[in-house]
């Protein structure tokens, strides 16, 4: 797991908060919301208000000055994502309500990485009934986020659940501003099965309805993912790779995640059937053991059944009034060759445009593709150049100078393109544009966070280096 | 707004199941708006902090809506592939028997006509995948212009490996299905007045118009725009627009 310096701060925070006082402005808010929870909230069981309101009381003052004396800039970062926690506290009380926990995956992995800013966002804890509605309305799909939000549901006067997401390093609070996005970024990426398993215990200790619905369903989504390439690969025999992993919490939850199919599982399907007597016969019970592929539910298979019968006894029935091209054919199916031509022309002319929107689409998914992995690498690269900036610093004596500006110098050194990693978002096609350029914005410090860890393979040649 | 005008183009003129599966771009728009509007948070704004979760719980119901529809179309394509392959061989089986010419003939229109179409839907799932894509880069940049956040770096790459955005089966099926259309067809006849085909495919068919208007559209969002920079996709010079735009009609005209 990651570290999670946000996690010491806010510890020492709420020593501070409670041995002196907090800033004015903050505390003033606090009698009000309890009793806004209350009313809002009634069905929820005392243990869950008390953790909730617990949280306001430390620390969002102390939450914000280490920040604000940073640049200003990190305060936006600090906000922009205290809006992603906030959807924490929305579905941990969604969850009291009912159902389905799906959704603000993003969110919940923030939470883990960057608790400070739940805290921030406690004070929106009267705003919740607006999102958990949003919640409830959701569809039960797989969605894409590691971790649950089932950690808040503890107490928070217990040691400290957010412990059991983080191995609780104390990082120096410089880090902690790009260690925050990083934390939730690699929260979002990567699948944390441990993780997923502890939460799994929690939640079975709290009283939330549907367990093993939300778990598995991230864990799944994953693995569906990184099997799905592998498994366009020649599949040999019926049983295709993990298409769908097994489900940690396997109760009686039926897992309504959405299953990926492929071509290959698809003949497994087919050839299941048929050993069965055809589709019409076929049983999803009986399909399902005998394809005796692992993570199939029969939930899937029945579906899929569905879906194949339709298939079978009304072929293409492809939307976009096929049923008129039908009459059509059928009419002139009578007439002569000729317009037997003509539609075939017709049909023809019809392919190549298909085909021209298709290598366009296929280019112009490359190119997203590309710059996305440009944008990654400069950030890596910026980042690069921010901790050996920073390694600078800690070996100077004198800290008397601003220390962003000493990461900003040798970013302005480098002369040209190579530069642009600076700018929040406004990364450059290097291979394609390289002789446009856009003046470095100093806006050194928004990029004070890293983003994914893999490197590009081959850095294009041109970059100048930024070490300088 | 004019992504959002083309957006909502695109969708007027595609397939009617799937009209509302598309982002909910102009959504997200005005969340983004109200975010804006907001008083900073550091004020202590609650309707900043709500807004913003608003706006992330969007993007991941978005999110979501994206995927099940893309996961459920692709499963829909799989079978439908195998079911194509196999009326195709029967067909080939059959017509060694000579059964019936004109049985065979409409048989073979009818396939041919069955899986152009098919072709032509997941070249449409495909612009789907894409133009939601688009969607979504461009609010988050937005975003991240509008509140000096940091969400769209982290939160494309997630994007990137969404079901809806790996569309590699998807191209693998249209690929296999151009080869076997090829097999399927004649050799080009000579030209046949342009006008007659034209009315033919245009007629009532909305795969076609939608993808006529899919290249279109794609054209038109990468002209360049006043936030055109170094970072966005280059302009989309389609060397027959001219042609292409001839084939596009205001309404399908319908044939008796």
């Amino acid at each position: 797991m990651e570290a999670r310096p946000a996690l010491s701060i806010q510890r020492s925070g709420t020593q501070q908060l409670n041995n002196c006082g907090p800033s004015g402005a903050l505390s003033t808010s606090f009698p009000v919301l309890p009793s806004a929870l209350e009313e809002k909230y009634p069905n929820l069981p005392d243990s869950q208000q008390v953790p909730v309101e617990r949280q306001f009381k430390p620390c969002t003052s102390t939450v914000v000055s280490p920040i604000s004396s940073s640049s200003g800039v990190v305060g936006h970062m600090f906000s922009s994502s205290s809006g992603l926690s906030t959807d924490l506290h929305f579905s941990s009380v969604s969850q009291q309500e009912k159902h389905s926990r799906q959704s603000p995956f993003i969110s919940q992995s923030t939470s883990c990485g960057t608790s400070m800013l739940f805290q921030q966002a406690s004070h929106s804890g009267v705003l919740q009934s607006t999102a958990s509605s949003q919640y409830t309305k959701e569809n039960n799909d797989t969605s894409w986020c590691t971790d649950s939000l089932d950690f808040l549901d503890y107490p928070i006067n217990q040691n400290n659940p957010l412990d059991s997401c983080n191995t609780g390093e104390i990082l120096p609070s410089e880090d902690l501003n790009k260690r925050n996005w990083q934390e939730w970024a690699d929260q979002l990426i990567s699948d944390d099965d441990a993780l997923t398993s502890s939460w799994n215990e929690l939640i079975a200790e709290t009283n939330v309805t549907d367990p093993g619905l939300k778990v598995p369903q991230q864990s799944t989504t994953f693995s569906i993912q990184q099997p799905q390439a592998s498994q366009q690969l020649p599949a040999s025999s019926g049983e295709t790779g993990p298409v769908v992993p097994p489900t940690p919490s396997g109760s009686g939850a039926p897992t309504k995640q959405r299953m990926r199919w492929t071509p290959e599982l698809h003949e497994a399907f087919v050839e299941a059937v048929n050993k069965l007597g055809g589709s019409e016969r076929a049983t999803p019970k009986g399909v399902l053991k005998l394809m005796k592929v692992e993570g199939l539910t029969i939930y899937h298979v029945k579906s899929h059944l569905q879906k194949y019968r339709t298939a079978r006894y009304k072929p293409e029935p492809s939307e976009g009034s096929s049923e008129k091209k039908h009459a059509l054919i059928d009419d002139l199916s009578s007439l002569d060759l000729k317009s037997g031509i003509e539609i075939t022309e017709a049909l023809r002319l019809q392919m190549e445009v298909q085909k021209r929107l298709h290598e366009q689409l296929e280019i112009q998914r490359n190119l997203q593709l590309r710059i996305e992995e440009q944008g990654r690498y400069l950030q890596m690269m910026f980042e690069k150049q921010c901790k050996s900036g920073l390694d600078l610093l800690k070996g100077s004596s004198s800290n008397l100078e601003n220390p962003l500006t000493d990461l900003t110098e040798p970013v302005l050194k480098s002369p040209d393109k190579s530069n642009l990693g600076v700018s929040e978002g406004n990364d450059h096609k290097m291979d394609e544009v390289g002789e446009k350029q856009k003046s470095p914005e100093n806006e050194v410090p928004e990029n004070l966070e890293a983003t994914a860890t893999d490197t590009p393979n081959s850095p294009p040649p041109k970059r100048a280096k930024l070490d300088e | 707004m004019k992504f959002g005008k083309r957006l909502k183009q695109q969708i007027q003129e595609s397939l009617p199941g799937w009209r509302d599966k598309f982002l909910s771009y102009k959504d997200l728009k005005q969340l983004l708006n109200l975010i804006s509007s907001a008083p900073p948070v550091l004020s202590g704004s609650v309707e900043y902090v709500r807004a913003e979760s608003e706006f992330v719980v969007l993007l991941n119901k978005e999110i979501d809506k994206l995927n099940s529809f893309f996961m459920e179309k692709e499963e829909d394509f799989i079978i439908r592939h195998k079911e194509l392959q196999q009326r195709i061989q029967r067909m080939i089986a059959k017509s060694g028997s000579e059964a019936s010419e004109i049985d065979y003939k409409a048989e073979m229109r009818k396939i041919r006509k069955d899986i152009v179409d098919f072709h032509g839907e997941m070249v449409l799932l495909i612009n789907y995948s894409n133009v939601n894509y688009t969607g979504l880069a461009k609010i988050l940049k937005k975003y991240d212009k509008r509140t000096g956040g940091l969400l769209r770096l982290p939160f494309i790459q997630k994007v990137l490996q969404q079901p809806f955005f790996t569309t590699d089966l998807i191209s693998k099926l249209i690929k296999e299905c151009e080869i076997t259309i090829d097999s399927l067809f004649p050799a080009p006849a000579e030209k046949k007045a342009r006008g007659e085909i034209e009315a033919i495919t245009v007629a009532g068919e909305g795969i076609f118009r939608n993808t006529v208007a899919a290249l279109l559209t794609m054209q038109e969002i990468r002209r360049g725009s006043s936030t055109y920079s170094h970072f966005s996709l280059p302009p989309l010079n389609l060397p027959d627009t001219d042609v292409v735009k001839s084939l596009q009609l205001s309404s399908p005209i319908p044939i008796p």
